[in-house]
């Protein structure tokens, strides 16, 4: 009889624990589920808004003086394509060799001044960075220009380029490197052509990611590449860039030009979201196993 | 079960489990020769046989020490396990057995030499002791050949083929008594005979033990200490 | 001695203050298998680390003493150079990961610049793979990446890599004890095979396998080596009390 009453004091016991599993559950779901809400909202609004103003014109055009009708902001795209460009070819090599020389010096002083130092500059705000940018580069070279706007986008993307490429290398096996040693490969060797090439994927995340980053920033461009009416190519002359015009568009009284801005918008998103989806990619297809 | 099958390669150990059963049965050829020649020496007075058979013991014991060390080197070496440890043990009791053997063909030959006078042949004929000479030789040839083939069914016969031994063995004394009652200026060589005889009967426990040895290693059975009727049933 | 291969006197190892290795006497012959056993901090991995002068990468490394390779001292030699004459095997297979198992064989040369034609490479990795038994699993598959094997195939592709560097002698780092006891026993076999051909070192945890598959053995005990002989002298009747405790299992 004894037995009998336990058996059910036990099956209650599990049932109270199963719903208590099934509540908590609930309370993670649910949370969840109300910080991510906000991120669609954001995104589904702006589509929502931009997607009107996208069309052909708007791609191919220029913008169009005050009052006048149309108008597109093709100038922008290129810039920012051009400006994010040279910062890549600024601030990916310079990035990925300090990622390696912090990856492998754990205990030197320099590797400690120079983590330091990337942190710091990582908490810069981006609108000092780019004063700073204007004093040392936009007065000596005599006006804006957009090289001046890719150093400043480069200094933002050196910390986070050197700290994936960092953990990237961190994370690969030591065995990795003692295999390649012991094979009677020199250590420079080693480090390029073994750690590096395995590492690569790692390493290219954390440069896309970057770039995503810095896409947007409008602040360091204020006073550096500053923009343009124009279409220009020549990376020494001011402009314009996708958040510039966003940022004067937006403050402007005009509500043509409002539409222009959630356009631009639009697009920012997308290349955003295409270089997430292109890391993913990369994450994916790269998988190094061990 | 046995020690290897037709399709499976060939480990270290497995190499040196064979070697030490070449080792073994050439160790068995050694005694068995032994045996045959004291025969031949006892049947014949050869005295001049018989001294070979003293001398070649040594190296029957010589061959007993190398293959005790070959046995203990496998096991620290190898560690062996089931039949392979079983093997292993069962060579170390069969490896006494045989030095034993060698021991009882040694002690008949010593006899042919000792003896003052000849044997006389109706001894031999009315104890039958080069019958039971003969049971012996072919037993332990049976059992090397049951250790050679891993045939247990071959190594079982072997206890039947004791009862002719023992049956010799017992009525020899009774016989010899009464030939020396009647023979009594041949009562020294009567008394060899007997002795022959009774190690003869142990040439026959020898080869039980290592028939028993070979079964167990085989198939894991032991058939120390059964009665006898049941060790051929088994 | 006969055909020493190496030849080790009055050898010291250090990690800054701390001396691991003391006074190491040891002559190594020709295609023999020396297994180099000791409990946890014996100094036998740095040993050996030290043949191929892996020791002196970690900082504060330091070694002082003669070590003669075929007669040359060994930290006389371009260390690079040395590392191609000494194969060295890890306890965790390393095959790398962005190579083929084709490039993995021939990854010494090809780190290295040594410019191979198709021909001459063919037949290293063909050469090397079959010394390493592995030729017929993979023969096939010889341009997939080496990371898709098993543990005991990745391994048998890093004897392979070793291998194909025709050194004149190899380092196995407790080779065995990250892999199941089917891929270790074809290891074994593998290093019994080898033999013929090369002088193999092999540190070892695993007493049993120091036992079955070594001509001769080495006890290192807190950085001191205790006993060198023939491994079925140390296993039957070592010479020394401390050899008897450590493999009978009554320390380490």
């Amino acid at each position: 009889m004894n037995r009998h009453d336990s058996k059910s004091e036990i099956e209650k016991q599990i049932a109270r624990r199963n719903r208590k599993n099934k509540r908590f559950k609930g309370v993670i779901i649910g949370a969840t589920i109300v910080s991510t809400l906000p991120l669609l909202f954001i995104l589904f609004y702006i589509f929502r808004q931009g997607i009107s103003a996208i069309n052909w014109q708007f791609l191919t055009h220029l913008p169009k003086p005050v009052g006048e009708a149309g108008g597109g902001v093709s100038n922008a795209l290129v810039g920012s394509i051009l400006i994010l460009l040279v910062s890549c070819i600024i601030a990916i090599p310079v990035g990925i060799v300090i990622g390696i020389y912090l990856s492998e010096e754990t205990k030197s002083k320099l590797a400690y001044y120079c983590r330091l130092a990337v942190d710091v500059l990582q908490g810069i705000p981006s609108i000092v960075i780019g004063i700073i940018i204007y004093e040392w580069i936009v007065r000596p070279m005599g006006g804006f220009s957009a090289f001046s706007g890719s150093v400043a986008l480069a200094l933002m993307m050196l910390p986070s380029i050197i700290k994936s490429t960092e953990e990237t290398l961190k994370l690969l096996p030591e065995s990795l490197k003692e295999a390649s040693l012991a094979l009677g490969v020199p250590y420079y060797k080693t480090i390029l052509k073994v750690i590096v090439p395995t590492g690569l994927g790692g390493i290219l995340t954390g440069v896309i990611l970057s770039i995503s980053r810095v896409i947007g920033e409008t602040a360091p461009l204020l006073f550096t590449a500053f923009g343009s009416p124009f279409m220009t190519t020549d990376i020494f002359k001011p402009m314009s860039s996708l958040p510039l015009i966003i940022f004067n568009y937006a403050t402007s009284p005009y509500e043509d030009w409002h539409q222009l801005a959630w356009g631009a918008s639009m697009l920012l998103i997308l290349m955003i979201l295409i270089l997430n989806i292109i890391s993913k990619i990369i994450q994916r297809k790269w998988k190094v196993q061990f | 079960m046995a020690l290897l099958k037709w399709n499976q390669k060939l480990t270290p150990l497995d190499n040196e489990i064979q070697q030490l059963k070449r080792q073994v049965i050439s160790m068995w050829e050694m005694v068995l020769s032994q045996l045959q020649k004291a025969e031949e020496a006892l049947k014949n007075m050869d005295r001049d046989l018989a001294r070979e058979v003293v001398l070649t013991e040594k190296r029957v014991n010589a061959f007993e020490l190398k293959i005790d060390r070959d046995c203990e080197d496998i096991i620290a070496l190898f560690a062996p396990v089931a039949i392979d440890l079983r093997f292993v043990l069962a060579v170390l009791k069969i490896n006494m057995n045989l030095e034993r053997t060698g021991d009882i063909a040694e002690g008949i030959g010593k006899f042919v030499m000792d003896i003052p006078q000849d044997f006389d042949a109706r001894l031999f004929e009315i104890t039958r002791v080069l019958e039971m000479y003969q049971q012996g030789n072919e037993m332990i040839i049976d059992v090397m050949n049951a250790f050679e083939e891993e045939d247990t069914s071959l190594a079982r016969k072997v206890f039947k083929k004791d009862d002719l031994l023992d049956e010799i063995n017992k009525n020899a004394a009774t016989i010899v008594a009464d030939f020396i009652k009647d023979n009594p200026s041949k009562i020294e060589s009567a008394l060899y005979i007997l002795s022959t005889i009774r190690k003869l009967e142990r040439v026959g426990d020898q080869a039980k033990n290592m028939a028993e040895e070979i079964i167990f290693y085989s198939e894991a059975k032991v058939l120390k200490h059964k009665p006898k009727n049941k060790k051929s049933e088994e | 001695m006969e055909s020493a291969v190496l030849k080790v006197r009055n050898f010291n190892a250090f990690f800054g203050e701390n001396h691991i290795l003391k006074n190491i006497n040891l002559d190594i012959d020709k295609n023999s298998v020396w297994a180099i056993m000791g409990p946890s901090g014996c100094g036998k991995t740095t040993f050996i680390r030290c043949i191929n002068r892996m020791h002196e990468l970690t900082p504060n490394a330091t070694a002082e003493g003669s070590m003669k390779l075929n007669g040359e001292e060994v930290y006389e030699m371009n260390p690079v150079l040395l590392r191609r004459k000494v194969g060295m095997v890890f306890q965790r297979p390393n095959p790398f990961p962005t190579m083929s198992i084709y490039d993995n064989v021939i990854a010494g040369y090809i780190l290295n610049g040594i410019k191979l034609n198709k021909q001459q490479k063919d037949e290293i990795v063909e050469t090397s793979l079959k010394r390493a038994a592995l030729w017929m699993e993979v023969r096939s598959t010889l341009h997939k990446k080496g990371t898709f094997l098993s543990g005991g195939q990745q391994q048998r592709l890093c004897i392979a890599r070793a291998l194909s560097m025709n050194p004149e002698m190899l380092l196995l780092d407790e080779a065995t004890s990250a892999l199941d006891p089917v891929s270790t026993a074809k290891i074994e076999e593998l290093i019994h095979e080898l033999k013929a051909q090369y002088t193999i070192l092999m540190v070892t945890h695993n007493m049993q396998q120091a036992a079955r598959v070594s001509d001769k053995t080495a006890f290192f005990y807190l950085g001191e080596l205790i006993e060198a002989n023939n491994t079925k002298t140390i296993f039957t009747n070592p010479k020394h009390e401390k050899t008897q405790d450590y493999i009978r299992g009554h320390f380490g």
